[in-house]
């Protein structure tokens, strides 16, 4: 939440030499954080955030009595100006009738009120709208803006009723839960319907006559004729405002302070201080006895905690006086005895509950910036989570933005369409209950759609393998989605090209040997073609042609990790040298070319290895590498080898040599 | 063989030589001369073994006779060498290089690595916890109980799916606090605990400086003595690290549930060093900052309901914690002058190409 506040009317309440500038980084250094300073009509405006905790501070006053306690910490002269209000004597008129009043303690902890008749309309005079301006407030007249300015000015909410639009629907208020299906009309005009629980102020005939702490509603709200008027004060349970003001969106200025438990104690001031405006810019005279009935007082607990506790968060010791006088200034009672430290805070700040919250008091206010800066000293653990190896990630980056594909994070929710591209049916996925926008809605069980988008969105670039490492959601039956790490990469080069990164990468965690098996069911991603990728006995995932023509992987990172090797086998360097000679094979259409390599590297042990150079047309080139561990090969003793493969060759796969042996 | 014999013979092999190196115009036949020479079968290498059929009181002599015809071949190789070098085409020096095509790590992923490098050194320990998480672990066990007002600040993702009996509704991380009790629990609730986790993190808000999904890094130091110096501590470490030698951190007071005292944490503005201004005199505003000093995220002590919902006995143990956003924190990178982020997960090659 953030208030804005002009430096004259801080001024009404701080009395202080300090210039805005100094104000503003003190302040923020220990307290409310004073953004920005505006320049508004002559005037300096604070920009101050305010934590939710610290309702207190979300008034002039409230960021006043900060601002002195603050201010003196750095040896600016400064202090809080008593409040002065009518005395109760003032007040009391008895003209007209109070209307009859029933709370409910377990809704309302204080309710209190007063009539005011002969209320003129006025308009605002110029200092009150010009602070109402500076504070980004709308200026009506006086009879309103009075009760906008005195919850900015002091913090606790009010409304000013129409006196005889109220006494015309029965002159009763009755705190009370609202029933499911009731309704009521804002003084805006907006009609709402109750889901019940929202407390509301009902006549005696059971109507709604009052959203209390959140809005008015338009049959009591003051219009054009109101002549007398009912100013009134409740503090309804923070959590109930909270439940209406969210149920109907209706975020008043009123409902965001009494959502977050403004001090009950607050609401007589506010009155007083209601009171004394009507009168002075209105003409009001007091027509009621103050009403005040306050169920809810409360007196603080306190808390007890050892002094030692301090330093425990600080570590360092203050001086127990110190301690003292800081807590004092926050207005807390305190008490030491023997080791131990008895803080009672005061009514406006029930944010004070335990020991750490005392801390923060008295670390805020001696200073975060005078505590020294110091690296740990304790132990450092060494139990490392076993699923995950963020280095195995990090290589995979490298290696591939080194090879010339581009690392993408796209989001984590895709559309309906994007959804279905993964294969899985829509009822599959998870779907977000409140999206934001329609492209992202459900939880994705695919890399590989979204990175086709992208490749589909950058179609200016010619070539372009793009890739990327983020989980996929598997639904499960009552539990949390299996949220499943995978390597995605998608590419418009060949087939061939992008399988060879794919193997060189395996390469890279000492993975040698890797197999592709084609899939009769190509459900995954509705490829064209889908094949798996299996290393040893283990699955690391997918490798397709897409309908796009280009070619997509996705494997599991965990598979993955438990295949990779962080070092290789080393082998002796051999003895002896390779031969090596290309045999380019006539292959029938569709032959699996796995299988074929397979074939000629089992032909003879003289062979090593065998690797396809070449495709044309239908016409395998390969280069053969034959090797004897003790014997350089001669061309004569490579000849039965080569023989035994091509035989091979034309038995198991009906292959054709080209050329001659 | 005489010594004379012998030396005739190196001495023709050296004429040969000589005259070979005239037509060797390339470094190719050069290097072939020199194998057909000084390799293992070269005719110099065969000519030098013979040198044991030379009796035993010559030898001496025509060993000093091989040395001298080895140091000969040796610098007319040498001396053609040269020559060819010169005679090479000429390259002009200038001409731009040919790339070979390379691609790029992602900018969060570059942020990450260094990230978790810095936290490294210092002795933390990074981990990964679901994206999708329980109610219980990203709001109820960080002292959130439901419809508690400072929920409001984390625009939730609700999942479609039941609600859970103990841990209450499925919802995508807001943060990657989810970590703390997570971490607490792996660690059967025995600290010490120095986690670092970087996640991606959804909200449902966007414009140039939200996007629905970015990344938080969360660090956590639970232990008996950890205090508010260790974290300003942590805190500068790491701003020297990533922002570079001066980079000052600093907290200021702020609210979380999860952590109490609380912070807002700031880092120098290494443009204006912390100052707000570009001069001395103070009449140039430095534009990059918000007077001196960049908002990065909250930090705190952690809350002593968090230690107690991951087992911890808060009496014994204290501990921080702080939470920022990856995305925010390297945008604050000199120089980098990245103003929109959604252009990170845009998927657009013409931004991510510069990286």
């Amino acid at each position: 939440m953030n208030i804005l506040i002009p430096h004259t009317w801080l001024k009404d309440h701080l009395e202080t030499d300090a210039d805005p500038k100094s104000l503003q980084t003190n302040v923020s250094l220990c307290g409310p954080s004073i953004e920005r300073i505006y320049d508004t009509a002559g005037d300096n405006v604070y920009d101050i955030e305010v934590t939710t905790n610290r309702v207190d501070s979300m008034s002039v006053r409230g960021i006043a009595r900060e601002a002195a306690v603050i201010l003196e910490q750095f040896n600016v002269k400064a202090s809080l100006k008593p409040l002065t209000l009518l005395s109760d004597t003032a007040t009391q008129g008895t003209e007209l009738p109070l209307p009859k009043i029933t709370n409910d303690p377990a809704l309302s902890k204080r309710l209190t009120c007063v009539v005011l008749s002969g209320v003129k309309r006025n308009s605002t005079p110029k200092w009150m709208a010009d602070r109402l301006l500076q504070t980004e407030q709308n200026v009506h007249d006086a009879v309103i803006d009075i009760t906008n300015y005195i919850t900015h000015d002091l913090g606790h909410p009010c409304h000013a009723f129409d006196y005889d639009k109220l006494m015309n629907t029965g002159g009763e208020i009755i705190v009370t839960e609202a029933k499911k299906g009731e309704t009521f009309t804002t003084l805006d005009g907006n009609t709402f319907e109750t889901v019940g629980g929202e407390v509301v102020f009902k006549n005696g005939e059971g109507k709604i006559i009052d959203l209390p702490s959140i809005k008015g509603t338009a049959n009591t709200s003051i219009d054009d004729s109101t002549q007398n008027v009912l100013l009134l004060l409740e503090s309804i349970m923070a959590k109930k405002v909270r439940f209406a003001s969210m149920t109907h969106a209706i975020r008043t200025t009123a409902a965001q302070l009494m959502e977050k438990n403004v001090d009950p104690e607050l609401a007589g001031d506010v009155l007083l201080r209601g009171i004394e405006l009507y009168q002075q810019l209105c003409d009001a005279k007091i027509a009621s006895p103050i009403f005040d009935e306050f169920p809810g007082k409360t007196t603080p607990t306190a808390v007890q905690m050892p002094l030692s506790r301090i330093t425990d968060y600080l570590g360092l010791t203050i001086k127990t006086d110190r301690v003292l006088s800081i807590l004092k200034t926050l207005g807390c009672d305190v008490a030491v005895e023997g080791e131990t430290l008895k803080v009672t805070p005061p009514t406006f700040r029930p944010d004070i509950t335990i020991a750490a919250d005392v801390i923060e008091e008295i670390a805020r206010i001696y200073g975060y910036h005078n505590l020294p800066s110091t690296l740990m000293d304790t132990p450092i653990p060494t139990n490392k989570p076993a699923d995950v190896d963020f280095v195995l990630e990090n290589k995979i980056k490298h290696f591939l933005a080194t090879l010339g594909w581009q690392e993408i994070y796209s989001y984590s929710m895709v559309s309906k369409e994007i959804a279905q591209q993964s294969g899985q049916s829509i009822d599959g996925h998870l779907a977000l209950q409140n999206p934001l926008t329609d492209d992202r809605v459900y939880l994705r069980r695919s890399l590989v759609p979204s990175l086709e988008e992208i490749i589909e969105q950058n179609k200016q670039v010619d070539h372009l393998s793009v890739f990327e490492i983020a989980n996929v959601y598997h639904p499960l039956a009552r539990q949390l989605p299996s949220q499943e790490l995978m390597l995605s990469m998608v590419s418009t080069q060949s087939f061939r090209d992008t399988k060879g990164a794919l193997e060189q990468l395996l390469r890279q965690f000492y993975i040698d040997t890797s197999e592709v098996k084609p899939q009769t069911k190509q459900n995954y991603c509705n490829a064209h073609q889908c094949g798996e990728v299996w290393v040893g006995d283990r699955v690391l995932g997918h490798i397709m042609v897409l309908k796009s023509g280009h070619t997509a992987i996705e494997l599991q990172v965990a598979h993955l990790m438990s295949v990779a090797k962080a070092h290789p086998t080393y082998q002796s360097i051999p003895k002896t040298a390779e031969v090596k000679e290309d045999i380019t094979l006539t292959l029938p259409e569709k032959t699996l070319v796995g299988p074929v390599i397979e074939t000629l590297l089992a032909s003879h042990e003289l062979i090593t290895a065998v690797e396809l150079k070449d495709v044309y047309n239908q016409n395998y080139s390969f280069a053969i590498t034959y090797w004897h561990p003790e014997n350089t090969l001669s061309t004569l003793e490579v000849e039965p080898a080569r023989r035994a493969l091509v035989e091979a060759a034309v038995a198991a796969h009906a292959a054709n040599l080209v050329g001659e042996i | 063989m005489t010594t004379a014999e012998y030396s005739h013979a190196l001495h023709t092999l050296v004429e040969d030589l000589t005259t070979a190196l005239k037509t060797a115009t390339s470094l190719e036949k050069l290097e072939t001369l020199r194998t057909e020479y000084l390799g293992k079968k070269g005719s110099f290498t065969q000519l030098g073994k013979q040198i044991k059929d030379i009796a035993g009181s010559d030898k001496k002599e025509a060993g000093q006779i091989l040395n001298k015809a080895k140091q000969q071949i040796e610098d007319l190789l040498a001396a053609a060498q040269e020559t060819i070098a010169t005679k090479q085409a000429w390259i002009d020096l200038t001409i731009p290089g040919k790339k070979p095509e390379v691609g790029h790590m992602h900018p969060v992923s570059q942020a990450m690595e260094e990230i978790t490098h810095i936290f490294e050194q210092i002795g933390f320990t990074r981990v990964r916890y679901p994206e999708v998480d329980w109610d219980w672990y990203v709001f109820e066990a960080l002292n959130m109980p439901k419809s508690h007002p400072a929920r409001d600040e984390w625009e939730t993702f609700f999942v479609d799916a039941p609600t859970d009996d103990q841990k209450g509704k499925m919802v995508l991380t807001t943060h990657t606090s989810n970590g703390q009790v997570r971490e607490m629990e792996r660690l059967h609730s025995k600290p010490p605990i120095r986690m670092i986790n970087i996640a991606r993190c959804y909200r449902r808000q966007q414009d140039a400086t939200h996007t629905q999904m970015f990344h938080q890094f969360e660090g956590l130091v639970v232990d008996k003595g950890i205090t508010i110096q260790h974290l300003k501590g942590t805190l500068d470490y790491f701003a020297e690290q990533f922002y570079g030698p001066g980079t000052k951190s600093r907290i200021r007071p702020f609210h979380f549930q999860f952590t109490e005292p609380s912070f807002e944490v700031d880092f120098s503005c290494h443009i204006c060093h912390g100052t707000g201004y570009l001069d001395d005199k103070e009449e140039q505003k430095c534009r990059f900052c918000k007077s001196g000093w960049h908002e990065v995220g909250g930090a705190g002590m952690v809350h002593p309901n968090v230690l107690k919902a991951g087992g911890i006995d808060p009496d014994e143990y204290t501990g921080f914690a702080f939470g920022w956003g990856v995305e925010r924190t390297y945008t604050l990178k000199e120089g980098l002058n990245l103003d929109d982020i959604r252009l990170l997960y845009s998927g657009d090659l013409r931004f991510l190409h510069q990286f």
